[in-house]
């Protein structure tokens, strides 16, 4: 009985280190539209996706920046996605969705045009930011290619860094 | 007992502090070395540091950093540029007074670090040759031994004591015993003097034995010369007493223990949070409840609902307190330092100096008491130095040739008052302005309009310093603007009080937590701030005729002031939408002696709120001092009046946003460039007043009640040309409507058609109050109404 026992133990184990060793090679992303592009970022970045609500303006901020809004008892700044890349604003949708993403201490919610998927992605697939806008002050992480078509995976803590 | 070990705590806690941000500080000047601000601020903590060790009687970290400032201070006036060469020896100089704050720590004496070298080239590089006397070397060591036996080194003392025989042990704990005896008296004396009880240190019991506590630790000390690990004083108080005597204290001990515990401040932090959101949640509640009470009046249940609410509201309030006492000290923590300042002042000074200390049991918010300490030190120093006179002067004045200040602090409403209040000669408003005039502080149209108030808080301006001399207790001019700006920073106000001859009164004037306030909540436009209710003085209601335009500000008339007045929506970008009213509000801030006229739109009330940190990413903007969540579960913005007053000087009052209508741009080529809305709820009254408009080719939007056509019209979807408007609808009725649209400029001269049933009188009156141009009854013909829309938005016949 115990052997049969360590038998399923072991076969589970085994099985579990399988599926550690796929994980390994697979970056898990949230895709999501701004304008006409679609853009990722790493899963577990992500705190929330919520819809949209009211905000509070804030004076002398850059125009991406909305404002502020009450994340359950959280004073948490608003970023406009669309404005920050250069891409004429539009009024909130249905499918307007509020992302917030936290990396460290700092946490910040983005407004983005539309939701994608989750998507699973192969390391290999993923080749580095094209070399002109490459360097320290990019935003782009990488690029994902799928069979279809191709994804910017943002840096987070870049989006999440004050530049003003 | 332990007062120097806690005074000594607190300074290196202090210098800790400081030192780590002095790093960020000089890294960031290698960068920027013209940066004014940095210098000053380093400038401050080499002050600070000096301050604090002149008084501890660190001699040879008071003899380095009073030629760091030295330096500093060229660098501050321009008199001297920061060159790579200079900020060598300005970073080695920091780098040893690290090193002697480390010395402290370890062995509560700066002794062992050699600073000659580097004072010589501080000196050189500030202008002087070099040839520095050093006081320190040889008095440094033995100076703290003398004046505080306790905190000498334990290893200098074993090796002492070896070479010593019994006799020589002996007299040298008789001398260590009076000398320190004589110190507890004077302290003793001073508190006595201040009025106050000396619960901790009994006195008598050691005056009796006196032979016995010398001789036990002579013997101890003679026994084991060799191990002798504990330095002989601290056993003093233990022999003296007998094996029953000894027992007692003991038990006293253990019964203490077990009333207190210590808590990590952190957990406090964290409890104080969980209460601020509860203070939310009851707002919020107590909203609600409000709310309720209109809709559903004389339900029973009400009653019930109302007893829950405020019992929740009475607990919430208790439990918030009950909070903050927890932590609460006792401002005197910070006092007791004072006594052993000002002996040490006077002597140095040369004046006859008495403190007198009451009120030390108020108690303050922790954060608060650690921040109050280093303005208090300023203050004092500087009524000792420029306050009170000399005994010569003040007896040719008639005045007791001892001089006395008097600290004390007492609970004033919501806040803590500290007063400072000196004997000495008082302010003198002409020279004070003359100094600043000399010194470029002020210009002279700024001297000649000042009252005396802002002449007193001169004193607080960096840069400023009426002493002729500098001198290592004052005269640098920059401990009083530390005052400020710590103050300041806790939202706190200085009061100044003074008279020629008589004195000076400092009042500081603190609330009594950090992360609660009162706060005046207004509205501009659609937006809503909070100020801080303990800077506001009044609200005044003000017709617009009221404000007069002097060399492009605005100001007004209040009572026989003449107050400069600034629209909070210039400060803070409000894009003004709404069509002003003939009435305003002005909330009339005070700081300190300055004082500035708020204009806002609407004054909603007064209000609990719980200060929220708007995180890194938004820290830092102008006026803002942080953000809180209301009741409704909104943001709103916290004004930070210290620089909503500074910006008041520079912000230029914008011009009225021009309302679009005259300017619209889209000239009408087609009969579809019309765009007429109709509000109505019925979706069969919709459909008939579309098949009245449609053969004029007009564009037609259509919204079911008052609120979706309010948001429609915000939008900016569509321009409309007129609206038709059904008077009772659910959510928002057709007046309410009318009124809401007639609030915004934009649209003062969209055409509103009320189209209803209703046919009184009173009905069409309410109807024109609230700013409809037709009135057109159910039913009616199809040509009527189509005639009417066309008249009202200058239809162009060849469309037809």
């Amino acid at each position: 009985m115990s052997d049969k026992l360590k038998q399923i133990i072991n076969k589970q184990n085994a099985q579990q280190n399988i599926g550690i060793d796929q994980l390994d090679d697979i970056v898990q992303l949230v895709g999501f539209v701004i304008g006409d592009e679609e853009y990722a970022v790493p899963i577990l970045s992500i705190q929330e996706i919520i819809k949209p609500f009211s905000w509070t303006r804030v004076p002398q901020v850059p125009k991406y920046v909305m404002g502020v809004f009450n994340l359950r008892g959280a004073v948490i700044p608003l970023i406009d996605l669309r404005a920050k890349f250069g891409i004429p604003t539009k009024k909130h949708s249905e499918e307007t969705r509020f992302i917030v993403m936290r990396h460290g201490d700092d946490v910040a919610g983005f407004v983005i045009d539309r939701l994608t998927m989750a998507i699973r992605i192969k390391k290999e697939n993923i080749g580095p930011a094209p070399d002109t806008i490459s360097g320290d002050e990019t935003m782009i992480d990488g690029v994902g290619k799928q069979e279809d078509k191709i994804i910017t995976i943002l840096k987070v803590n870049k989006l999440l860094e004050r530049d003003f | 007992m332990d007062e120097f070990q806690e005074i000594l705590q607190d300074f290196l806690v202090e210098s800790f502090e400081l030192l780590e941000q002095l790093d960020q500080n000089l890294v960031e000047l290698e960068t920027r070395p013209d940066d004014l601000e940095l210098l000053n601020g380093i400038f401050r903590v080499a002050h600070t540091v000096k301050g604090a060790s002149s008084f501890l009687n660190f001699d040879v970290l008071t003899h380095l950093t009073h030629h760091m400032e030295d330096v500093l201070n060229k660098a501050r006036h321009g008199d001297l540029s920061l060159t790579p060469d200079i900020m060598d020896v300005v970073l080695e100089s920091i780098d040893l007074m690290k090193e002697l704050l480390y010395t402290i720590r370890d062995t509560s004496a700066d002794a062992g670090v050699d600073v000659i070298a580097c004072v010589a080239r501080l000196d050189k590089v500030s202008g002087g040759d070099g040839n520095v006397a050093s006081p320190a070397a040889v008095e440094a060591p033995v100076a703290p031994a003398a004046v505080s036996p306790k905190e000498e080194a334990a290893p200098e003392e074993e090796i002492d004591y070896d070479s010593m025989d019994a006799d020589e042990i002996e007299m040298e704990i008789e001398r260590l015993l009076s000398a320190r005896k004589e110190e507890d008296k004077a302290k003793r004396a001073a508190k006595i003097a201040a009025g106050e009880s000396v619960p901790e240190a009994p006195p008598e019991p050691d005056q009796a034995p006196r032979e016995e506590p010398v001789e036990e630790p002579a013997q101890k000390a003679v026994s084991a010369p060799v191990v002798a690990t504990p330095p002989p004083p601290p056993p003093r108080r233990e022999p003296s007493e007998d094996a029953a005597t000894a027992a007692a204290p003991a038990k006293r001990a253990a019964a203490t223990v077990e009333q207190t515990i210590r808590v990590d401040v952190k957990r406090l932090d964290h409890l104080m949070n969980l209460i601020g959101e509860l203070v939310l949640a009851k707002n919020r509640l107590i909203k609600i409840n409000v709310d309720v009470e209109e809709r559903y009046e004389g339900e029973e249940f009400l009653e019930e609902l109302n007893q829950v609410v405020s019992i929740v509201s009475l607990v919430t309030t208790d439990l918030q307190i009950a909070v903050m006492k927890t932590r609460m000290l006792p401002v005197g923590k910070v006092f007791n330092k004072f006594p052993r300042m000002i002996r040490d002042l006077s002597r140095e000074l040369k004046k006859d100096i008495d403190l007198e200390i009451s009120g030390e049991d108020t108690e303050l918010d922790k954060s608060i008491v650690e921040e109050i300490g280093d303005p208090l030190v300023h203050i004092i120093r500087n009524s000792c130095d420029h306050g009170i006179e000399t005994p010569a002067i003040r007896k040719a004045n008639g005045k007791e040739e001892k001089g006395v200040i008097n600290l004390k602090a007492y609970n004033e409403g919501n806040q803590i008052v500290i007063q400072i209040d000196d004997d000495g000669k008082g302010l003198d408003v002409e020279m004070l302005k003359r100094h600043s005039l000399e010194k470029g502080v002020i210009t002279e149209k700024e001297a000649d309009n000042m009252s005396d108030k802002e002449a007193y808080a001169l004193i607080f301006r960096p840069g400023f310093s009426t002493a002729a001399s500098v001198t290592s207790v004052s005269g640098r001019g920059v401990g009083m603007d530390v005052v400020k700006t710590n103050i300041e920073k806790l939202n706190g106000i200085i009061d100044i009080e003074s008279e020629l001859g008589k004195g000076t009164s400092i009042k500081l004037k603190i609330p009594l937590t950090l992360a609660i306030i009162q706060a005046l909540l207004v509205g501009v436009q659609e937006e809503y701030y909070a100020i801080p209710l303990a800077s506001v003085l009044e609200t005044v209601r003000i017709s617009k005729e009221e404000i007069y335009t002097v060399e492009g500000r605005s100001v007004m008339r209040l009572r026989n002031d003449v107050l400069s007045l600034v629209h909070i929506g210039d400060i803070f970008e409000v894009e003004r939408i709404l069509d002003a009213n003939e009435h305003a509000y002005v909330v009339v801030l005070g700081l300190g002696t300055s004082k500035l006229g708020l204009i806002v739109d609407t004054l909603v009330g007064q209000e609990e709120i719980v200060i929220k940190s708007m995180g890194d990413y938004l820290k830092g903007i102008d006026g803002v001092a942080g953000a809180t969540i209301r009741g409704d579960g909104g943001v709103t913005l916290i004004v930070d009046v210290v620089a909503l007053m500074e910006m008041a000087r520079t912000v230029k009052t914008r011009v009225l946003v021009e309302s679009s209508s005259s300017s619209k741009s889209s000239e009408k080529t087609k009969a579809s460039d019309y765009t007429v809305m109709i509000v109505d709820d019925s979706k069969t009254d919709r459909m008939i007043m579309r098949k009245a408009l449609e053969p004029l080719g007009v564009t037609l939007v259509e919204a079911s009640d008052g609120q979706e056509a309010l948001s429609m019209l915000k939008s900016g979807d569509h321009n409309f040309d007129a609206m038709l408007v059904d008077i009772e609808m659910p959510r928002m009725d057709g007046y309410s409507l009318a009124s809401e649209i007639k609030k915004y400029n934009k649209y003062k001269n969209l055409p509103l058609i009320a189209v209803t049933s209703r046919t009184g009188k009173s009905d069409r009156m309410r109807g024109v109050e609230s700013g409809m141009v037709e009135y057109i009854t159910k039913p009616y013909s199809a040509d009527y109404l189509a005639s009417v829309v066309q008249r009202n938005v200058n239809f162009k016949s060849e469309f037809l």
